[in-house]
């Protein structure tokens, strides 16, 4: 089948690929990208482990193809941090928290959550929950996750959520 | 869960996208938002040889204002109708309906038009459609034509549109006068496919009588539903509580809804039946006070 | 989080954020599918969409013939010579009889849908499942048999003929005239059959396996998402026949299993068959459609359930007839649970004398396996009983626990069945959880909400005790390897599997607290063959007691030699030295000391400065044997609101009083609660495998089956009374409890609430349907 060159640009890097157009963008992030953050929880668009973000929205990646992501611009889980490994303040909310366990569904929920911040940078209780209503978890029963939110939607700072959050407390390493 | 191989085209104008479903005919799929066709196609449960993206036709997105309705291009995403503060005020009833639409990711992508034609007889706009008796502009390479949604929809994930056929927009009537609208679903968990729902307008003359009324149904039928008994029954009065318990049962009366994992026939007509009484209220409440 | 008095040592006992952390949550994790190795061939399956049926024929040219794809693999191709396919625990004369005989791929016939036809390899899934597509197969269908029920006596259609039978199991407990007496005689006889539904795990990662074999080293390395290497090593061993020592496994980040990566699956155990049959690496990674019908299924039983109780609400005697389903390939341990169901139904409670028969059957169906708490029907059916049995005489389900649950000064108490239940707080934790929920306030606003408004509200209870950290065969013993480097810091090797418990932070955690150094200075080494000690992995609840028994052991053992050389480099006594912050020192003088850096130098740099009859090297080994059981327990409390006209259930609130002895670290341990919590919720309201009367499942997708959302789930309370067990540090395992506990508690308090108009329910799932239906029948 026919591969299309197309050019992206991933967490501020520009990409050049030739993909063959069934290709989904959660697999040619995952393979051709080799950014193995963004996880296939179902390959059909319900529980949000592929969300990345595209052109400033929230998308199911496995929901699109990569040819259609041509002259984009993706942020994926792996650019929100600092380069040196600092967490952002959505992602340090997480770990002070316990918002997460197994961490399959973590990236998804992050990227998720970043952007939902972004939006609306004080949710309520029930906007948050709505909000992370589209990504599905099944170890830590929403109790951190939730918690998180909330806590990153309190962190201080002008640009909070992707905002590198503190060095690493104690066992960071 | 990959899916089978097939040629991708990107036009950028209605025109091309047109000439591209006249020359590939049923081998040919257009591709809106995705959100319920790449499940599809990645479950393999169906299959084209080409694929029409139709995310690089710029001339098919956007809201207008025109003579007494508001027109949805076909592209227009989901969230941006949810966004849109003149759609709440011209058209409520969609603005209702909007944001019971899955989730955020979802509507970020999905489209109107592309839900639309996508006619899920469970999903929410194709109810609202129906109910507003819109209007579906719809073109090929040799015509356009206007549809009204009561024609447009003919079975289950089944429309009017022929193969070499887009939808290109959809006009939504502005009702003006004193009108109430009203938009409730029950579904299993927050942002699921409804188990029922009702989409409800209805306008009152100046002594709250009915002028008109339109109940559309979603998830009670293999299409939506108009239930125009119910419809008919209510014009010229101003309905009591009583009257809406017998409104809403003539509403449900001659229906079959699905029986399936997810709920019984019988529960979703009782749903219905419930919610059509809630929508009901709601809505002669609010047009009572306009 | 209220607790009673609970220990908190510098580490153990602090909820101290977890390493796994940063590096899943950057996207730097490394689960199965991010392994890409060179050369690499991808698997899909070609699978049966009948439930029974003969294979007539089977062609794979055309497949084998589309460029891209490497091998496409029968039957014929692969099962001859293949070894043993049953877990280490069904090995020899452990082999439960019967055991199904399930093949590698099917060979004759087909057994349920989904069950693997053909293996195509190529060089991408994509083409892979493109070949699948060009596997042409044709069966003779079959009468599949899908009903429990009917599968008893259904003698003519047998899904596994060579057994001769459906029935799988059958153990009745002998006749028992004087259960016979006192059932005569009771004041009140209650019977009831109950309904639990087939669902299942859903980790979100599903199930996958890069198997590579090189012919010419004969080494078989796996990388697998897998909850128990050790045992997942031993498997493809006996498999292959490649001698366990060239084979490796390695599960780095595992996302979730609860149960179901616990033992190595059919599917799994192909491709590794594969990768050595080709002399490739090849990976598979389940899609979710497969793990919805073809990985196991779980919790599909019928149990009839009688009680005798006295006037007053004792419970006298129980009678149980419990039917289990197996499905057609059950997978390694379960299928056969009934009899340990019907030995813990007592539970917490004094109940006089139990008699049960219990039957599994074979079906036409996706095979059972391990799910979070496998016997957990005992709770089930014993707590949705009791409030069954509480409406019956007029009591409400709070008394009647009240009246018979076993009391602090009862214990050690011997249950009906004949275990030993001790170190255990189930009446504590009881009023722990009614006073947190606010059991009797609730009671009064569900009376005037219903009178004024009709509003249905109800509250119910899920009471347990939990048999962890089970001391038989190889599941009773981990060994650790507590290794302090030359620099002074410290690795830990452990035969763990996590997948979410965070591992790598509460034994960090047990090390720094036993052998005094920071817990920067730990790192845990955990889920790969080739640099752990044999272990039994992750799972029945297991770590805190016997990786953590162990791993303290041998921090304790190494921190003994470290002050043995201190003292001598000191010129003290040890028994007048601390150990803090990896440094040595004299008590009451701190600049008198050395540090754990120095001391290993010496170890292992300057053996010459260590004292008389040590040995060189800072590290022990232990391993440690659990006693056969380490009970937990816990209470969890619920209310609800039932909308009448809808039949939508909403959780209100949920409490969890729990006691799992001392809490190594008691963030995760509420996580641990939590996420069985939510599993309860949902498996009572939303979760709920169909399958049609032809064996077709019907749903395959999340779209049908449906997991629980944040919106499902409320903000989870928790109470915590701690009781030491009397095993080393004195913890409790407890991850299996939240999803034993919750199910009952949901569903009591759907019945409560339904209770109000008079309705009655007993089967699961609660779904609106369901509701409706019992309220329509008043």
């Amino acid at each position: 089948m026919t591969e299309h060159a197309i050019c992206v640009v991933v967490n501020g890097e520009q990409r050049r690929l030739r993909v063959e157009a069934r290709r989904t963008l959660a697999d040619v992030i995952r393979e051709d990208c080799a950014l193995t953050g963004t996880h296939l929880g179902c390959e059909h668009g319900v529980c949000g482990a592929c969300t990345v973000i595209v052109d400033g929205e929230a998308v199911r990646s496995c929901l699109m193809f990569a040819v259609q992501a041509d002259g984009a611009d993706i942020v994926t889980v792996e650019g929100l941090g600092g380069p040196d490994g600092t967490l952002s303040s959505v992602q340090d909310a997480f770990r002070e928290e316990h918002g997460l366990q197994c961490g399959f569904c973590t990236p998804g929920f992050v990227v998720t959550v970043t952007q939902l911040l972004r939006e609306n940078p004080d949710p309520t209780d029930d906007e948050i929950r709505e909000g992370i209503s589209g990504n599905l978890c099944r170890c830590t029963g929403y109790q951190g996750i939730v918690r998180a939110v909330r806590r990153a939607s309190e962190a201080p700072g002008p640009d909070r959520p992707d905002r590198p959050g503190p060095p690493g407390p104690e066992g960071t390493r | 869960m990959k899916p089978a191989p097939f040629e991708y085209h990107a036009p950028e104008s209605a025109a091309d996208v047109v000439a591209l479903l006249a020359e590939h005919a049923d081998e040919c799929k257009v591709l809106a938002g995705g959100q319920s066709l790449v499940p599809m196609l990645a479950l393999r449960l169906t299959r084209f040889e080409h694929i029409v993206d139709l995310n690089r036709v710029d001339e098919l997105a956007g809201i207008t204002r025109t003579n007494g309705s508001l027109r949805v291009g076909a592209m227009t995403r989901q969230r941006a109708v949810e966004r849109d503060p003149g759609v709440a005020t011209v058209v409520p009833l969609l603005a209702a309906a909007v944001p019971c639409i899955g989730h955020t990711q979802i509507r970020n992508r999905g489209t109107i038009g592309g839900s639309l034609a996508h006619a899920d007889p469970a999903s929410e706009l194709p109810a609202v459609a129906l109910a507003l008796g819109a209007e579906l502009e719809i073109a090929s390479a040799t015509a356009t034509r206007r549809v009204p949604a009561g024609e447009f929809f003919e079975g289950t994930w089944t429309t009017c549109l022929a193969d070499e056929e887009l939808l290109v927009a959809v006009h939504f009537p502005v009702w003006e006068g004193r009108c109430g609208f009203a938009f409730e679903e029950v579904a299993r968990r927050s942002g699921d496919f409804a188990l029922a729902g009702v989409a409800t307008a209805l306008e009152v003359d100046d002594d709250g009588l009915v002028q008109r009324s339109a109940l559309g149904l979603l998830g009670m039928g293999g299409t939506p539903l108009r239930a125009s008994a119910a419809e008919a029954a209510m014009v010229g009065r101003a309905p009591d509580a009583s009257d809406l318990d017998e409104i809403a049962m003539l509403a449900v009366r001659d229906l079959d809804p699905p029986d399936d994992v997810h709920a019984s026939s019988t529960y979703r007509k009782r749903v219905g039946a419930h919610l059509v009484r809630r929508t009901l209220t709601r809505a002669l409440e609010e047009a009572g006070r306009s | 989080m209220t607790a009673t008095e609970h220990t908190a040592g510098r580490f153990v006992g602090q909820s101290i954020k977890r390493r796994e952390d940063p590096r899943l949550l950057t996207g730097a994790g490394s689960y199965v599918d991010d392994v890409v190795l060179p050369g690499m061939l991808h698997a899909s399956f070609v699978r049966s969409d009948l439930a029974r049926a003969r294979i007539t024929r089977i062609d794979v040219e055309a497949a084998r013939a589309l460029p891209g794809v490497h091998a496409v693999l029968i039957a014929a191709d692969l099962n001859p010579g293949a070894g043993s396919r049953q877990p280490s625990m069904f090995q020899g004369d452990a082999v439960p009889s019967p055991c199904a005989p399930v093949p590698l791929l099917a060979d004759a016939d087909v057994r349920f849908v989904g069950d693997p036809v053909a293996i195509v390899i190529a060089q991408s899934r994509y083409l892979a499942e493109d070949g699948c597509e060009l596997v042409e197969v044709e069966y003779d269908e079959l009468p599949p048999i899908i009903d429990a029920e009917l599968a008893i006596t259904e003698t003519e259609h047998l899904v596994h003929p060579e057994l001769g039978s459906n029935v799988a199991m059958s153990v009745p407990t002998p006749a028992d005239p004087t259960l016979d007496e006192i059932f005569a005689s009771a004041a009140h006889v209650v019977r009831e059959t109950l309904v639990q539904h087939r669902h299942t795990n859903v980790p979100m990662e599903t199930r996958g396996v890069v198997a590579g074999y090189e012919p010419a080293s004969g080494e078989l390395e796996v990388s697998l998402s897998t909850q128990n290497p050790h045992e997942a090593r031993q498997v493809c061993s006996r498999l292959t026949g490649v001698p366990e020592h060239r084979v490796r496994v390695v599960g780095a980040d595992v996302g979730g299993g609860f149960g179901q990566k616990f033992f190595l699956g059919r599917d799994e155990q192909i491709v590794v068959a594969a990768a050595v049959k080709i002399g490739r690496v090849l990976k598979w990674i389940e899609d979710r459609r497969e793990n919805l019908i073809a990985s196991n299924h779980a919790r599909a039983d019928r149990i009839t359930v009688e009680m005798a109780v006295d006037a007053e609400g004792h419970l006298l005697a129980a009678r149980l007839d419990h039917l289990e389903d197996c499905g057609a390939y059950p997978v390694g341990g379960t299928g056969g649970v009934g009899p340990f169901v019907a030995m813990l139904f007592p539970g917490p409670y004094r109940l006089g004398r139990l008699g049960f028969v219990s039957t599994a059957v074979w079906t036409n169906t996706c095979g059972r396996g391990a799910y979070r708490g496998p016997w957990m029907l005992e709770t089930v059916a014993r707590e949705e009983m009791l409030d069954l049995v509480a409406r019956a005489i007029g009591m409400d389900p709070l008394e009647l626990r009240r009246r018979n649950v076993i009391r602090a000064d009862e214990l050690p108490f011997t249950t009906a069945m004949g275990m030993e239940l001790d170190h255990i707080t189930p009446a504590e934790t009881l009023e722990q959880a009614v006073e947190i929920i606010g059991y009797d306030a609730f009671r009064a606003e569900q009376r005037v909400a219903f009178e004024q408004r009709g509003t249905l509200l109800g509250i119910g209870i899920g009471l347990y005790v939990e048999p962890t950290s089970m001391g038989s065969g190889s599941l009773g013993v981990e060994t650790a390897t507590v290794r302090v480097q030359p620099s002074g810091t410290v690795t830990v090797m452990l035969g763990t599997g996590s997948h979410g418990q965070g591992v790598e932070t509460t034994m960090a955690q047990v090390v720094a607290e036993h052998l005094g150094v920071a817990i920067d200075d730990v790192v845990v080494v955990q889920g790969d063959t080739a640099s752990s000690p044999f272990g039994g992995g992750t799972g029945g609840s297991r770590t805190a007691v016997v990786a953590g028994g162990a791993t303290r052991e041998a921090s304790i053992e190494v921190r003994h030699k470290a002050v043995e050389i201190a003292a001598h480099l000191l010129e003290a006594a040890p028994e007048d030295l601390e150990v803090e912050d990896g440094r040595v020192f004299v008590r009451g003088t701190p600049t008198r000391g050395v540090e754990m850096s120095e001391i290993a130098r010496v170890a292992y740099n300057s053996p010459a400065e260590l004292p008389e009859g040590v040995a060189p090297s800072l590290e022990a080994t232990v391993s440690y044997q659990a006693p056969p059981i380490t009970w937990s327990n816990a209470c969890h409390a619920c209310t609800v609101e039932v909308d009448p006209d809808t039949g939508l259930v909403k959780v209100l609130r949920y409490v969890v009083s729990e006691d799992c002895g001392v809490m190594i670290n008691p963030m995760i341990v509420e996580g641990q609660i939590a996420g069985g919590v939510a599993q309860g919720i949902g498996g009572v309201l939303y979760e709920h495998l169909v399958y049609d009367e032809y064996g077709t499942p019907l749903t395959t997708t999340f779209l049908d089956y449906l997991v629980p959302t944040a919106t499902e789930v409320p903000v989870i309370e928790y109470g915590h009374v701690e009781t030491r067990s009397p095993t080393p540090g004195g913890h409790k395992g407890m991850g299996e409890g939240g999803a034993i506990g919750s199910p009952p508690a949901v569903f009591n308090a759907v019945a409560d609430a339904l209770a109000l108009r008079g309705a009655k329910v007993t089967a699961q799932p609660l779904t609106p349907t369901r509701i409706l239906d019992a309220l329509d029948a008043t």
